[in-house]
């Protein structure tokens, strides 16, 4: 997950998962803070959800791996690297459950 | 605890548009609280002082395109980092960001179902393969537009269409502007071989300056 490119690509997954629902208003454009801010309010969905959590803090996750201001062989890195994985599996979970 | 704070990019260029924002930068002695991350790029002495002798593109912009907004000390750690390593990594850059570019156009193509992100990644992209190619040829450019400012090589294009990619990238990274319509990322999805045009003319010609360097 050191890799720019990886980056973009673990961002990609999870839009594609989140997405594959068909959202009322918007789609996710991607996992800033402010853009799942828009997309929350846009349709409508709760804060306080489990899908709503896991997007924030796998959006957190890819953010703090992007900023250098960690040593990329600190253990917080290896373990928020292997989070960001963890995450888009049980955001998987959660959109085929709301199907 | 120590840290200095410097603005950088496009305020420093003079370039402000209401699309704007600033770009801040905190150095810091380690982890520091005080600085939110949405606001600020946060990154420790010692990995600025690393990334100055790796001589990469972002030490090059914080050196061509900083101003000090506070220090503790009325020391400037940045001017004091003195000019970074040359940058010798052009061709390897423009090749990454190649490669960003063509997943994001394969997905286009295949109607992801995140046409917005795709778009954005290909501004994201493109700004990023424009700017390392300057820099590698020794004009370089960190503006938002840096594509449309290589003068003879810059990538000519509809301005409509870049319009729709700037459009994206704030709404992946800001969430602010009007949605893109299909029709919108249609009109890219067809230019898409003019970019990849552009991009395979460029990456032979800075592989060429760099071996003559």
């Amino acid at each position: 997950m050191n890799d720019f490119n990886n980056r973009i690509d673990a961002q990609r997954n999870i839009l594609r998962i989140v997405n594959k629902r068909h959202w009322r208003v918007e789609e996710l454009s991607g996992l800033s803070n402010k853009a799942i801010d828009r997309w929350m309010l846009a349709n409508q969905i709760d804060a306080t959800t489990r899908l709503a959590e896991l997007i924030r803090v796998a959006g957190r996750a890819l953010f703090f791996l992007a900023n250098k201001s960690q040593e990329q062989v600190t253990d917080e890195y290896k373990h928020r690297s292997q989070a960001v994985v963890a995450l888009m599996y049980e955001i998987e979970i959660e959109i085929e459950c709301s199907y | 605890m120590m840290a200095h704070i410097y603005a950088f990019g496009s305020v420093c260029r003079g370039e402000v548009t209401p699309e704007s924002d600033v770009d801040l930068l905190a150095v810091t002695q380690g982890i520091d609280q005080r600085f939110n991350s949405d606001l600020y790029s946060v990154y420790s002495y010692a990995r600025l002082a690393e990334i100055w002798s790796e001589g990469s593109p972002f030490a090059w912009h914080l050196s061509l395109e900083s101003r000090l907004l506070y220090s503790p000390d009325n020391s400037d750690f940045l001017r004091e980092l003195g000019v970074p390593a040359a940058y010798t990594s052009a061709a390897r850059d423009c090749q990454k960001f190649f490669a960003l570019f063509a997943g994001s156009a394969n997905a286009l193509r295949a109607r992801t179902n995140s046409p917005v992100f795709e778009l954005s990644t290909i501004f994201l992209a493109v700004r990023n393969f424009a700017t390392c190619y300057s820099l590698g040829t020794g004009l370089p450019d960190f503006s938002r537009h840096s594509a449309l400012r290589l003068g003879a090589n810059s990538l000519v294009f509809s301005s409509d269409v870049f319009g729709v990619l700037e459009r994206a990238r704030l709404l992946c990274t800001r969430g602010v502007g009007a949605m893109i319509s299909q029709d919108e990322t249609a009109s890219v999805t067809l230019a898409l071989g003019e970019i990849e045009g552009w991009m395979r003319t460029l990456l032979i010609t800075v592989a060429s300056h760099e071996r003559f360097q």
